[in-house]
C-alpha cells in the first residue's frame, strides 16, 4: 500500500493559489541557484508538483535542473505571509501540457490582484510574471518533503498531510 | 557593469527577496528574507532572524544567490553571493534593527521578526534578468542639486545658531524635508538636548532623550545614520523618555517638562549624526508622515549635509574662542523699573525657574545664573564665551564642549519663556545680557 501524497488538498489548493513562487536548484561546485516562477499545477494525484519558467530567465535553473534533478520551492502568499517549501529528487524540465499558458495567464491576473491592495501596483505584479507562450517550460517533480517556512519559531518545521 | 550601488532601490525592503543555499550534501533550500541591505559597493547584509536552514547551509557552505526586484519598475535581478560573517552589534547591526522594525510593523509582524544578526555577504556576481519592466515613477528632486544649494548656504554661515536655522531651512526649501530638528549631546554623554527644530507647533528647544533611545539615541550611540521608512513603536519616544525619568527618580522628571517635538504620525524617520574630528557634535533628525520618504540616497545626501555642517561648526567654534576680546568697558545699564520676579536657582541640578516656571537646568542653567550674578553685582551686560569656559562655578564638562549649543540653547529657551531677559550676540564669542525688568535671584544649595 502506497503512502498518501505529501500533499493535501487544502495545501495543494495553496500552492496553487496567487502565491509568490520561487525555485532553486544545485548547479556545479554545490552553488544554489534560483528563478521566480509562473505558477504551479498539481497532478490529480497530488503526488506531482509542476512549475511553470520562462525559459529566457531559467538558464542556470534548468541546466542544474538536468544535472543534479534536485529542487527546493517556496510558496508564499503576500497578504498573509504563509509559507511552504517542497524539495525533490526527480526533477525534469520539459514542455509545457494543453492549457499551461491559460494557466499561467489565470495566475498572473490572482496574483496581480492580490498584492494590488498591499500597496504595489497590479502592473508590478503583470511585469515580473507573465511570460509568453514560446518561453514557457515546465519543470516537474514528486514532492519529497515539505517545510512550512511561515516567519515565527515553527519556521522549517516539516509538514505531514492530512489523514486521508 | 551591474553594481551594488546601481540596485539599491531593490535593497530597500518594499518587495520581500529570496534566497537559495545548498545543504553539504548538494541538497538545495529557499526562503523569503526580510531584509537584504547595502552594506558599500561590495557587500550586502541579510537580516539573520531565525536559526534555519538557511543559516545552517551558509555556515557549511557559504554561497548564496538572492532575487531582488525593484520596487519602481518591477526589474529583476540575481545576485551571487559568498558569507563572510555575522555582526551581532554594532552600526551595521544597528541600521538593519531599526529597519527591520519598519518592515515588521508594516507587513504585520511586529513581534515576530527581530534581529539577531546582520550576516555580511561578499556580492560576486549581479545578473539583470530579461523581462517587461514599467515606467519608473515620477523622478525624485535632484538631490545633488539640493546638495550644491544647501551647501553653498552653510558655507555662508557665520554663527553657530544661524549655521543650525539655516541647515533647516535648506532641508525645508532645498530637500522639501519641513519637519527636522538637531540635538546636541551634553557634555557626560548620557543624553541629548534638542537646539534648534523647523515644522513643529513648539519648538521643543531643551527637551531631552536619552542616549541610545529612538533612532537619534541610537545614531548618537553607534555614530551611524538611522532610518525607518515605516511607522513603528519599537522606536517611539515618549515610552522610553518617561521610563527612563521614572528610572532616574524626581531630579530627572525635569528630563520630561519640555515635550520633544515630533509628528505624531511620523512613518518616515532618518537621523544623522554631525560629527568633526571623530567627536559628536549633535544628531540631525527629519521626519515624515508619508512612507519610504527617505531612502539611501537621500541618506547619503543628509550624511554629506551633515559632514559639513560639522565642518562648519568646528570652524566657528574655533573662531569663536580665539578672536573674544575681554569686553569693553561694561557699559552700566539704566536699572529697569516694576516689582521684581523671583528666579529660583537649585544648586543640586542646576535647574532654573522664573517664577514658578521652568526654564533650563544644568551646565545652561549654571551659565544663566553665572550671568545674573554678574549683572546684579556689578551691573554687567556684556559677557564673553571665554570667560564663561574658564569660570569654576559653570563647571564645563570639559575644554572642548561645545559651549555655543548650551548659549543657543539658553538663548531660545529665554525667548521663549521669558519677557524681559534676553541673550543677544554681540560679536564673535560676544553677548550681551538685556534686562527689561528687575529681579531677585534666590540661590537654593544642594
Amino acid at each position: 500500500m502506497s503512502q498518501p501524497p505529501l500533499i493535501d488538498e487544502e495545501l495543494a489548493a495553496f500552492l496553487c493559489g496567487p502565491v509568490s513562487i520561487y525555485v532553486a536548484s544545485r548547479a556545479a561546485g554545490n552553488l544554489p541557484v534560483l528563478v521566480r516562477a509562473s505558477g504551479c499545477r498539481i497532478a490529480p494525484d497530488r503526488r506531482r508538483a509542476t512549475l511553470f519558467l520562462a525559459r529566457s530567465k531559467s538558464e542556470s535553473v534548468i541546466g542544474a535542473v538536468r544535472a543534479a534533478r534536485v529542487v527546493a520551492a517556496v510558496f508564499t502568499l503576500p497578504s498573509s505571509h504563509r509559507s511552504v517549501q517542497l524539495k525533490g529528487t526527480d526533477a525534469e524540465v520539459g514542455a509545457p501540457a494543453a492549457g499551461d499558458f491559460e494557466m499561467v495567464a489565470r495566475y498572473v491576473e490572482a496574483f496581480a490582484r492580490e498584492i494590488d491592495p498591499l500597496g504595489y501596483r497590479a502592473e508590478m505584479g503583470r511585469a515580473l510574471l507573465s511570460l509568453d507562450a514560446a518561453d514557457l517550460v515546465a519543470l516537474g517533480f514528486t514532492p519529497s518533503a515539505a517545510f512550512t517556512q511561515t516567519p515565527g519559531p515553527g519556521a522549517g518545521a516539516p509538514l505531514r498531510a492530512a489523514a486521508p | 557593469m551591474i553594481t551594488v550601488d546601481s540596485i539599491r532601490d531593490c535593497l530597500e525592503g518594499s518587495v520581500p527577496a529570496t534566497v537559495a543555499t545548498c545543504a553539504a550534501d548538494g541538497t538545495p533550500n529557499v526562503s523569503q528574507v526580510s531584509q537584504v541591505h547595502y552594506v558599500d559597493g561590495g557587500h550586502v547584509a541579510l537580516s539573520f532572524q531565525f536559526f534555519n536552514k538557511t543559516r545552517e547551509n551558509v555556515l557549511a557552505n557559504p554561497r548564496a544567490a538572492v532575487a531582488v526586484i525593484d520596487p519602481g519598475t518591477a526589474a529583476q535581478y540575481r545576485l551571487a553571493l559568498e558569507y563572510l560573517r555575522t555582526e551581532t552589534e554594532g552600526p551595521l547591526f544597528e541600521r538593519m534593527k531599526a529597519k527591520l522594525a519598519g518592515i515588521a510593523s508594516h507587513s504585520g509582524m511586529s513581534g515576530v521578526f527581530r534581529l539577531r544578526g546582520a550576516d555580511v555577504y561578499r556580492v560576486l556576481a549581479i545578473e539583470r534578468l530579461p523581462g517587461r519592466e514599467i515606467p519608473p515613477p515620477v523622478p525624485k528632486k535632484s538631490l545633488l542639486a539640493a546638495l550644491r544649494a544647501a551647501s553653498e548656504r552653510l558655507m555662508r554661515c557665520t554663527e553657530f545658531g544661524k549655521l543650525l536655522d539655516e541647515l533647516l531651512a535648506c532641508l525645508d526649501e532645498a530637500f522639501g524635508i519641513g519637519h527636522a530638528m538637531v540635538l546636541v549631546p551634553d557634555g557626560a554623554g548620557t543624553r541629548l538636548y534638542t537646539v534648534a527644530s523647523r515644522g513643529y507647533a513648539a519648538s521643543g528647544v531643551g527637551s531631552e532623550i536619552p542616549m541610545g533611545c529612538g533612532v537619534i539615541g541610537v545614531a548618537a550611540r553607534e555614530r551611524t545614520p538611522i532610518r525607518i521608512s515605516h511607522m513603528t513603536s519599537d522606536y517611539a519616544y515618549g515610552q522610553a523618555i518617561r521610563e527612563r525619568a521614572a528610572e532616574q527618580g524626581m531630579a530627572d522628571r525635569l528630563e520630561t517638562m519640555i515635550p520633544l517635538p515630533g509628528l505624531p504620525d511620523s512613518r518616515s524617520q532618518l537621523a544623522v549624526p554631525v560629527s568633526a574630528d571623530g567627536r559628536l557634535l549633535g544628531v540631525l533628525y527629519v521626519e515624515s508622515a508619508e512612507e519610504m520618504r527617505f531612502g539611501y540616497d537621500e541618506e547619503d545626501a543628509l550624511v554629506a549635509l551633515a559632514t559639513q555642517t560639522g565642518m562648519v561648526a568646528r570652524l566657528l567654534q574655533e573662531a569663536a574662542e580665539s578672536h573674544d576680546e575681554p569686553p569693553a568697558a561694561a557699559a552700566r545699564a539704566a536699572p529697569p523699573g516694576g516689582a521684581p520676579v523671583t528666579i529660583r536657582h537649585y544648586a543640586a541640578d542646576g535647574s532654573v525657574f522664573i517664577g514658578d516656571d521652568y526654564l533650563i537646568k544644568g551646565v545652561a542653567g549654571a551659565i544663566f545664573c553665572k550671568l545674573l550674578r554678574d549683572y546684579a553685582g556689578a551691573q554687567r551686560t556684556e559677557f564673553t564665551n571665554r570667560e564663561l569656559r574658564l569660570d569654576p562655578t559653570i563647571r564645563l564638562p570639559d575644554l572642548s564642549d561645545n559651549l555655543e549649543a548650551r548659549l543657543i540653547l539658553l538663548a531660545r529657551r529665554l525667548a521663549e519663556r521669558c519677557e524681559f531677559l534676553k541673550i543677544e550676540k554681540t560679536g564673535r564669542g560676544r553677548f550681551r545680557l538685556a534686562v527689561a525688568r528687575p529681579f531677585r535671584l534666590v540661590e537654593i544649595p544642594a
